[in-house]
This record gives C-alpha cells, sequence and structure tokens, in this order.
C-alpha cells in the first residue's frame, strides 16, 4: 500500500510542476462543446436536447486525449520496467497511476460541466445528475483507458490505434452517462441509469488492473 | 505481507467488487427502466407541447384509417387503459398492423400525438401462414391478433 | 489439445481435413440456399422478407463463435506460448469481421421494412456493432508493431478483454426491452421456429460453420508458408553473392 500511495504522490507532483496538462485537457473539454453550437446553429431548443449528449463526447475525447501518455513517458525512461519488478502488485500500481491520471483530468472536467452546461441552455434540473453522472463515469473511463495504453505502448500512430480500441469500449458508459442526463431533464426517474453507471465503475475496478498490469507485463517482457 | 497473500487479498476485492456491481445493476431494473410512456402517462401527467416523448402501446382494432392527403395515417394505441391518438405521416414498416406492438416517437399536443417515427416490434415466431390459419381455426392460437 | 500444439501435425491434419470442409460447406451452402430462397414457406407476418433471416441469423452466430475461437486461441497463446493458437486467432479475425458485418447489413436490410428503420441504438445492435470494432481492433493492434511478437501479445490481451462483450450480446435481448426479438432457436422450451423453416437455418449454419473452417485451414496454412518464405529470404540475405552464383551453375 505505501509504495501505491508514494507512486500517486509522485504522479501528482509531476502533473502539478508540469501543470499544463489539466489545463490542456479542460481548454480542449471547453472548446469542443464551444463549438457545437456554432456548428448546429444556437437555437436554445436543439442546443438543451442535445446538451447531455455533447458534454458527454466532449468528455470521452477529452478523456482519450491525454490517455496515451499514461505508461508511455515511463515506458520511454525505463521507470516501467521498475514497477514491474517492485515488490508491490503491479495492480495496485497500475491503480495508483490511473488515480492520479483521473484526478488530474477527469475531476476538472466535473467541476467545470455545469458552466458547460449553461452555455448549452441545459435546463437546471439536469446540472446535479450531469455532475453525478461524469463522476461515476469518467474514473471508468481511466480505468479501460489504461488498458488501451498499456497495449499500444511502443505501437506506431500509438495515439490514433488507442482511440481505435478504446473508444468502442467507452460507449456504455457513454450510453448511460446520456440516458441519465436525459431522463433527468424529461423528468423521468434518473436512478437506475446511475445504478448502472456505478455498476460500470465497480466492474471497471475490478477487472481493468488486471487487464493493464498483464498488457504491461508483456510490453516490458 | 507475503506475495501470495496479497494476490489472494486482490482477488477478494476484486469478487467483492463484482458483486456489488451485480446487486447495484439488480436494483437498477427494479427501478423499471423507461424507453417510452404509455397512453396513460400521456393522458394524466403534463408533458410540454413541445417535447419529443416515445409512447408505446398496442395499436387499437379497426382504428387504423388513412387520412385525406393520401400519405397521413390516424390510428389510436392503447394500454387496455386509456388510448391516445396518432397521427403519421409516412410509410409504416411492414409488422405494422391492428392488435400489434408499436413504439411512436414525436410530440403530444392538444391530446393528439404527433409522430415522426413509427416502429413495430416483432416477436420470436416463425411459421408458414398455412399452419398458423391451421392453429388458428383448432382455436389453439395465443398469439396478438 | 496439447498434441495439435506442434505445428506439423498440426498443418498435417489441417491438410487433410481441408478438402473434407470445403466440400461440407459447398453442398450445404448449395442446398441451405435453394430451401431458404426457394423450397420453404413464406412466413405469416413478415411474408418473403424472412428469407434474409437465413442468411442473417447463421452470420451472427458465426460472428459471437469465432469471437469465441479467437478468445481461446488467444488465452492458450499467452499461456502455453502456443504460435499455433496464435496463428488459429489472427487467422480467424478476419472471417469473424466479415461474418460480424454481414449480419449487421442483413439485418439492416430486414430492419428497414419489418421495423421500418434502418438501424435503431437498441442493446443487441450495439454491442454487435462493439463486436465489430473489436475485431478491426484486434487486427490493427496484431499489425501495429515492428515488433511481430510484440503485436502478437498485445492484440492476445486485447481480444480476452472483448470476451466481456460476448455474453452481453447474447443475453442483451433478454435483459434490455429491444427492438429484436429475443432468440427463437437455442431456448430453453424448444425452438419456437416451425421445422419446413427450421431446415434451411441449420443447413445454413452447418454451411458457415464448415466454410468457416475451411477458410481457417486455408489462412494458417498460408500463414505458415509466408513464415516459411521469410526464414528463407533471411538465410539468402546472409549467405554472400558468390555461394548464390555457384548454386545457379549447379
Amino acid at each position: 500500500m505505501n509504495s501505491a500511495t508514494a507512486l500517486l504522490r509522485r504522479e501528482l507532483r509531476l502533473a502539478f510542476r508540469q501543470g499544463g496538462d489539466s489545463l490542456l485537457v479542460v481548454m480542449f473539454f471547453v472548446l469542443v462543446v464551444v463549438l457545437f453550437p456554432l456548428g448546429v446553429g444556437p437555437e436554445p431548443g436543439i442546443l438543451a436536447r442535445i446538451g447531455g449528449g455533447v458534454i458527454w463526447v466532449a468528455a470521452l475525447l477529452a478523456a482519450m486525449l491525454s490517455m496515451d501518455r499514461l505508461f508511455q513517458t515511463d515506458y520511454d525512461d525505463g521507470s516501467l520496467e521498475l514497477l514491474v519488478l517492485a515488490p508491490a502488485p503491479l495492480e495496485v500500481l497500475v491503480l495508483a497511476k490511473v488515480a492520479a491520471h483521473w484526478l488530474t483530468t477527469g475531476l476538472p472536467l466535473i467541476i467545470v460541466s455545469p458552466l458547460l452546461a449553461l452555455l448549452l441552455n441545459l435546463s437546471p434540473s439536469g446540472y446535479g445528475v450531469l455532475a453525478a453522472a461524469l463522476a461515476l463515469g469518467t474514473p471508468s473511463l481511466s480505468l479501460i483507458g489504461a488498458i488501451g495504453a498499456a497495449l499500444t505502448l511502443g505501437a506506431r500512430r500509438g495515439g490514433v490505434l488507442l482511440s481505435l480500441l478504446v473508444l468502442p469500449l467507452f460507449i456504455p458508459a457513454l450510453i448511460f452517462g446520456v440516458s441519465a442526463v436525459d431522463a433527468a431533464l424529461l423528468d423521468l426517474n434518473s436512478r437506475p441509469p446511475l445504478l448502472i453507471l456505478g455498476a460500470l465503475l465497480l466492474l471497471a475496478l475490478a477487472l481493468c488492473p488486471w487487464a493493464a498490469a498483464a498488457a504491461i507485463r508483456q510490453a516490458t517482457e | 505481507m507475503k506475495r501470495k497473500h496479497q494476490r489472494m487479498s486482490l482477488l477478494g476485492l476484486a469478487a467483492l467488487a463484482i458483486a456489488g456491481a451485480a446487486a447495484l445493476i439488480l436494483t437498477a431494473f427494479e427501478d423499471n427502466i423507461v424507453f417510452f410512456h404509455s397512453p396513460t402517462d400521456l393522458v394524466t401527467k403534463e408533458f410540454s407541447p413541445t417535447q419529443r416523448l416515445r409512447v408505446g402501446g398496442l395499436v387499437e382494432q379497426g382504428s387504423v384509417q388513412k387520412q385525406g392527403d393520401g400519405v397521413t395515417v390516424r390510428f389510436v394505441v392503447t394500454d387496455t387503459a386509456e388510448s391516445v391518438p396518432i397521427l403519421f405521416k409516412g410509410i409504416l414498416p411492414d409488422l405494422f398492423r391492428e392488435g400489434q406492438g408499436i413504439v411512436a416517437e414525436g410530440t403530444f399536443r392538444n391530446g393528439v400525438f404527433q409522430a415522426s417515427e413509427v416502429l413495430a416490434k416483432h416477436d420470436e415466431t416463425y411459421m408458414p401462414r398455412e399452419v398458423a390459419d391451421a392453429i388458428k381455426a383448432t382455436g389453439q392460437w395465443k398469439g396478438d391478433e | 489439445m496439447h498434441s495439435f500444439a506442434n505445428p506439423t501435425r498440426f498443418l498435417r491434419l489441417t491438410r487433410a481435413l481441408q478438402p473434407w470442409a470445403a466440400g461440407v460447406a459447398l453442398v450445404c451452402l448449395a442446398a441451405g440456399l435453394y430451401f431458404s430462397l426457394f423450397a420453404s414457406p413464406a412466413d405469416y407476418q413478415q411474408s418473403e422478407t424472412v428469407r434474409i433471416m437465413y442468411v442473417h441469423v447463421p452470420a451472427a452466430w458465426m460472428a459471437m463463435f469465432c469471437y469465441v475461437a479467437m478468445a481461446a486461441g488467444s488465452a492458450s497463446f499467452l499461456i502455453w506460448r502456443h504460435r499455433v493458437a496464435d496463428l488459429v486467432a489472427k487467422a480467424t479475425a478476419p472471417i469473424g469481421a466479415s461474418f460480424t458485418f454481414l449480419a449487421l447489413v442483413t439485418g439492416s436490410l430486414w430492419g428497414k421494412p419489418m421495423w421500418g428503420t434502418w438501424w435503431v441504438w437498441d442493446a443487441r445492435l450495439t454491442s454487435v456493432l462493439i463486436l465489430f470494432f473489436l475485431y478491426l481492433g484486434y487486427m490493427a493492434l496484431y499489425n501495429a508493431f515492428d515488433d511481430q511478437a510484440r503485436g502478437a501479445r498485445a492484440a492476445s490481451v486485447l481480444a480476452l478483454v472483448g470476451v466481456v462483450n460476448v455474453p452481453i450480446i447474447k443475453f442483451s435481448v433478454d435483459w434490455w426491452n429491444t427492438l429484436h426479438q429475443p432468440a427463437s432457436v437455442v431456448r430453453l422450451d424448444g425452438p419456437s421456429i416451425h421445422p419446413s423453416m427450421l431446415t434451411p437455418l441449420l443447413l445454413m449454419a452447418v454451411g458457415y460453420t464448415a466454410f468457416y473452417a475451411w477458410v481457417l485451414f486455408l489462412r494458417v496454412r498460408t500463414e505458415f508458408a509466408a513464415e516459411k518464405i521469410r526464414a528463407l529470404r533471411f538465410r539468402q540475405a546472409a549467405v554472400p553473392p558468390a555461394r548464390e552464383l555457384k548454386s545457379q551453375e549447379g
């Protein structure tokens, strides 16, 4: 456990020292969302109807954007091999890295999401559910993305390949995330999709670290 | 902790998380996920006339009429308690017929549902027409017609 | 099981079985197509459109069967390092992707007249689309590395991750309120499909499976041949040109 918290602290310190990553991801997120009113026209009715989906798709793309850096730098300078050889289980170390990734990229997205909902004329009844859905959904994205990031270590055109592998696996989180927001906007019960998002997160927590660790082991072997 | 013990406790945690996920999914299904509203919902609840809705139900016997312009169809869907008239302009799916279940998407205003899309649901039974007729003749038909 | 891991024995087996698989595939597909297009009755509700089902349903079955075969091959490659298992998985991927594509296209052609739409985003259709992307991802990942062995291992891990999707496809029609109808043939209380329509369906299913075996054997043998050629090229590049001249004279 100690080594996992140490790793988490190192990752966070690196992210804060370099600083740019979180800001970049948030700026990308905001820009993608802002492009939509310009693309589909500023009619409030249309924006309010597609707003939940737009914010979710932008969140997926933003999560993807930073994903290929998750293991690549450690792979290049060799510290990933040290992690594989460390006495602590690799699965736990992967979890620590994913947690750091989520804290630096996922959490900022949730914080700015109400602002974007306002820009898209989403009715205020959906704000809480949108934030809750993102809070349950974005950690799953980081976990699933970790598998893709580990699989594409050292691949040609890794970034493009990563999106091909990972975006289809993001679809369930996208579906239930959007349906939670839509349900709240239509005054339907938004509890079932939120519960399923929670279930997806638990499943991802249970399974993704093993798969990502296996992928890292075969990449460094 | 020994390496082996670490692995075992990790496996235990993963199993716990999977069990939790299963429990959450089961509770979610108890809440009855709503894909469409029933005609009773439409009549009793308040909906804004611009809001897009889905309504599902059975097409009432003898309610399908072509309108004067030749392309608009008017029919009634029912959940046996309440029924709602639907106006639809376009080509109906082949499986659309009286007594069959359908899902329509559109807006509800002034007591009439303006559908932009009508989908028919098919069941898993396949048989030749003669066999279907023969079963109906013996009175053992359990289908929807 | 492990005795097939010996490449020579496996190659001998595929060479012996390939003509049989080809024969069964051609006979069953010809008979199945004749029955399903001409010699079977129209459905009491769908009338003639039901004939699409004979092409669509076996393709969907094979799409899942091929994925399971690919994942099993990948697992045995990762666990026991069987080269043959990896080649079987690699050779299965494009075949499975083709079956999935066929199922998606024929389903779409059936859905337009029957449901009234080419495509709906319900659980069954979406999960099959994800299956198609998993096949594509497997193939892309396999070829993404300069070191071929590394690509094989990474793709195998991906194939195993994607197995989660298979039960979701199978049970999506029971778990969710989908537009897609539930299973008609594989169900607890016996098939809900009339024997006159079940016969062509099963003939087609046997034909598809034999066709898969035929193409699989062909592809695996091609892979081995390609590997042999690559090894020969390496050896040729390693020997000095003088000896090559001499060998031409001899």
